[in-house]
């Protein structure tokens, strides 16, 4: 297994806070990897990092095997990078078809440029996440999980290598949960390497190959999910602060 | 040197005389976020009304400023409350071109109602001077700057100290927050902007003091509202009393080192750097 | 309606209109042709301001440099009028692009005071450059031609306007778009925002800019009070927005309906014109906010309550 991502010494630090403190990991082809933390932890500072749409402090971001530290958000999207976000922002004047369908005219390698093929590629990636039936609606229309699963066609459509979903699980019920973790399985299987950033802990544990705990910015644990969670660290700072 | 001196005391004076104009305009844009395009049409407004109560009923033109902040006030607070609110949620776009509209019909109204001919309101004491060393002091032009930084301390202990002002201050970060203070939003929404038109009418009662007015005035008074709003920030009254005097004294220097026509040019240019320098305003974070 | 009949309608109109200086007065032909430019201005505000959600308000500058550059190119230098347009046009598309970079950075309200603040200083400075004519402004060649000025006018609104309809269906558009519903959401889709917006910046400017250039032909004299007008950007924006901001045609019918409405009143009632667009749009903006367009789209389903659902959607 070789690493499509590697997140060397990154530090991001926004006026008198550090969110993103010496983080340093690496993400290997084909895996799931989640990460938790408590609130305001810095996860989805981190997302933000490696997307792009935040430029850290300091450190360096390598994505297959180049970095891409000093590259602005839509480079990184025509190389592979794909993102959900956590404050569901669709494009709200637009039906569902077409927010998908932008992913598909710009995304990885900069999509298509034909409008009719792009449309067709997203109501197959309606179909994968189940919202075919809402194609032609605003996508002001949909509620709450509808826009989780729009977030990830959209990301989808945009045919990332990797894919970074920021809380797509986050108020979603326990039949919705389970059905967006098979469709992140689904997303898996197609070859797509995914980080999943999640504080909803029994979700990501059955989903992750590995498990990557941040606290105050700081990484604590990284390793298999059973292993973590048992960590006395991280039970110390994630769930007994929790259970407190 | 001489010279200097006195360039830099005339834009301090004038400085303050913007940074009450600009204060209300701040006020509204921070809170409601609304940039107010007819501010400087309520100025000019206020600038009449004084001139009307000096003229007519022989009221001092500072003795009457509680008259004009007043009435003032109570037309804030009904456009707001008749119109405004009914647009607050629209895109930000829409609320420009409302309040667009608002100056055009104020603008033609003013013309129509007095004329398009030139007024100043002239107290006996108009003419006077004080001298400092080689400076000379206009006194009309000392009692507006001192009139002008009163009211920003005291809106700044408003905003501070009182349950309506921190309800106000509270509105700024969330729409709604006002009911957690037991305020009728919409009633607040009124109230707040009752405030910035009534301190736009003081700001035009001082100006028809040391100014000409005419019924387009409101244009140029609101771009420059808007020049100090960016440099001084949203948040803070004090910030905003900083911007008046920052443009008040780039233009009189600009008037001195390029030309009286550069005057204007000189705050437009300052706002344009500023704004893409940074965009959040000198000091501190605005809205 | 099946596309081909669309296309049939719409050739049959351009048909009667290119065909209008042959049978209307002159009187029509005059009003055709300022209302046929407003329609330009407002297209090309469109682009920017309708698609990709920068309001501009520096579109009235674009307009100021293409009539320079007609009215320098021929007073000054004795060129012909095409040359005029094309030096005209490049002004305006280096000014969007090179000013384009730092303020399109800027969002909503900081956006349209900084491009307002910016046409102010170059009306300023080209009120102070002898090659410009200054305060005195310049004197054109008279060109008794209103036929000639009207097609001219009806070409380049149907240049506008069959490149606002490309952007409905390209790439490059539904970019545009995407700015305009959420901006970083574009970025990290693969949008290359900066050069889209300063391309969509450019664009508008062009349009706007060849606008310019047939007025100042047209009306044969340039100052820069009358180039540099700001109120005439409100205009533009008045006129795009009541008809339909984002839309292929609502920028057109904003322009026509407007400008009949305030031609009648100036007739008739002198002066009114100006309070009359003042109410217009405070009424506009507040019953029907996404323009006659949306209203053509909804008016069928909910009737008059139409207006008040707009009403309830937006007041506290």
């Amino acid at each position: 297994m070789s690493a499509i991502l590697e997140i060397v010494h990154v530090t991001r630090r926004f006026a008198g806070l550090v969110a993103v403190n010496d983080v340093s990991f690496a993400l290997n082809e084909g895996e799931i990897l989640g990460v938790i933390g408590p609130n305001g932890a810095g996860k989805t500072t981190l997302v933000g990092l490696i997307s792009g749409t935040l430029p850290p402090s300091s450190g360096d971001i390598v994505f297959k095997g180049r970095s891409v530290t000093s590259l602005p958000a839509f480079r990184r999207a025509r190389l592979g990078i794909g993102r959900t976000f956590q404050i569901m922002r669709p494009f709200p004047g637009l039906s569902v078809l077409d927010n998908v369908a932008v992913g598909a005219l710009f995304g990885y390698g900069r999509g298509t440029s034909d409008l009719e093929e792009a449309r067709q590629k997203a109501r197959r990636n309606l179909e994968f996440v189940g919202l075919s039936r809402f194609a032609d609606h605003l996508a002001d229309e949909l509620g709450g999980p509808g826009r989780k699963r729009l977030e990830l066609a959209k990301a989808l459509a945009m045919e990332p290598k990797l894919l970074l979903c920021d809380e797509v699980m986050a108020g979603l019920n326990h039949v919705e949960i389970d059905e967006v973790i098979g469709i992140i399985r689904k997303v898996r299987d197609l070859g797509i390497t995914i980080l999943v950033i999640e504080h909803v802990i029994k979700a990501i544990k059955s989903l992750s190959d590995r498990l990557l705990v941040i606290h105050h910015g700081e990484k604590i644990a990284d390793g298999i999910p059973d292993a973590v969670l048992s960590d006395k660290t991280v039970v110390e700072a994630y769930l007994g602060k929790r259970q407190a | 040197m001489d010279l200097l001196a006195q360039v830099f005391v005339n834009g301090i004076l004038l400085g303050g005389l913007y940074a009450i104009m600009a204060l209300g305009l701040a006020l509204v844009w921070g809170v409601l976020n609304i940039v107010n395009l007819a501010h400087g049409a309520f100025i000019m407004l206020g600038a009449y009304l004084s001139w009307y109560l000096f003229k007519y009923l022989g009221i001092d033109p500072f003795l009457g400023l509680p008259i004009t902040a007043i009435v003032m006030f109570g037309a804030g607070y009904a456009v707001q409350r008749g119109m405004l609110n009914l647009i607050v949620r629209a895109p930000m776009f829409n609320t420009l071109l409302v309040t667009f509209g608002l100056e055009v019909v104020l603008t033609y109204l003013a013309q129509l109602a007095f004329s398009a001919d030139f007024r100043t309101i002239n107290p006996s004491y108009a003419g006077s001077n004080i001298a400092i060393g080689p400076v000379v002091v206009p006194i009309v032009r000392l009692a507006a700057f001192g009139v002008a930084i009163v009211l920003a301390v005291i809106m700044w202990l408003f905003l501070l100290r009182t349950r309506l002002g921190r309800a106000i201050r509270a509105t700024a970060q969330n729409l709604v927050a006002a009911r957690l203070y037991g305020v009728e939003p919409r009633h607040l929404y009124a109230t707040t902007f009752g405030i910035g038109i009534g301190l736009a009418g003081v700001a035009g009662g001082l100006y028809g003091t040391v100014s000409q007015i005419n019924p387009y005035i409101g244009a140029t008074l609101t771009a420059k509202c808007f020049a100090i709003a960016i440099i001084g920030g949203l948040e803070n009254p004090l910030g905003v009393i900083v911007g008046g005097l920052v443009l008040g004294i780039i233009e009189s220097l600009a008037i001195l080192y390029i030309g009286a026509t550069f005057g204007d040019v000189a705050s437009f240019g300052v706002l344009v750097l500023v704004l893409i320098v940074r965009p959040s305003g000198l000091l501190g974070r605005t809205a | 309606m099946n596309s081909a009949i669309r296309i049939a309608i719409a050739l049959l109109a351009v048909v009667v209109l290119a065909a209008l200086p042959w049978f209307g007065s002159d009187v029509i032909v005059q009003f055709g042709i300022s209302t046929l430019l407003l329609a330009v201005l407002a297209q090309g505000w469109n682009i920017i301001g309708g698609y990709t959600g920068y309001p501009s308000f520096g579109n009235s500058t674009f307009f100021g440099l293409g009539a320079y550059g007609v009215a320098v190119a021929m007073v000054q230098w004795n060129m012909p009028f095409w040359v005029g347009m094309v030096f005209g046009a490049a002004m305006a598309v280096c000014f969007a692009i090179l000013l384009g970079l730092p303020v399109l950075r800027l969002k909503g309200h900081y956006f349209a005071i900084a491009t307002l603040a910016l046409a102010q200083v170059v009306a300023a400075i080209v009120s102070n450059i002898p090659l410009f004519g200054q305060n005195i402004g310049l004197v054109l060649p008279p060109l008794n031609n209103d036929a000639m000025f009207y097609e001219l006018s009806l070409a380049l609104l149907l240049m506008a306007t069959l490149t606002v309809w490309w952007l409905t269906r390209s790439r490059f558009g539904f970019g545009l778009i995407a700015i305009r519903e959420n901006e970083e959401g574009a970025a990290v889709m693969g949008v290359n925002t900066t050069l889209y917006k300063v391309m969509a910046f450019a664009l508008s400017g062009l349009f706007s800019s060849l606008a310019g250039g047939i007025q100042a032909y047209w009306i044969t004299f340039l100052d820069p009070a009358s180039a540099f007008d700001i109120s005439l950007n409100v205009k533009m924006i008045i006129m795009a927005v009541f008809g339909g901001p984002g839309t292929v045609l609502g920028p057109i019918v904003g322009a026509v309906v407007l400008s009949a409405v305030s031609e009648v009143l100036s007739s008739e009632v002198t002066n009114a014109a100006g309070l009359f667009f003042g109410i217009v749009v405070v009424a506009a903006v507040v019953l029907m906010p996404r323009g006659l367009a949306d209203i053509v789209h909804h008016f069928r389903k909910s009737g008059w309550r139409y207006f008040v659902q707009n009403i309830r959607a937006h007041r506290i």
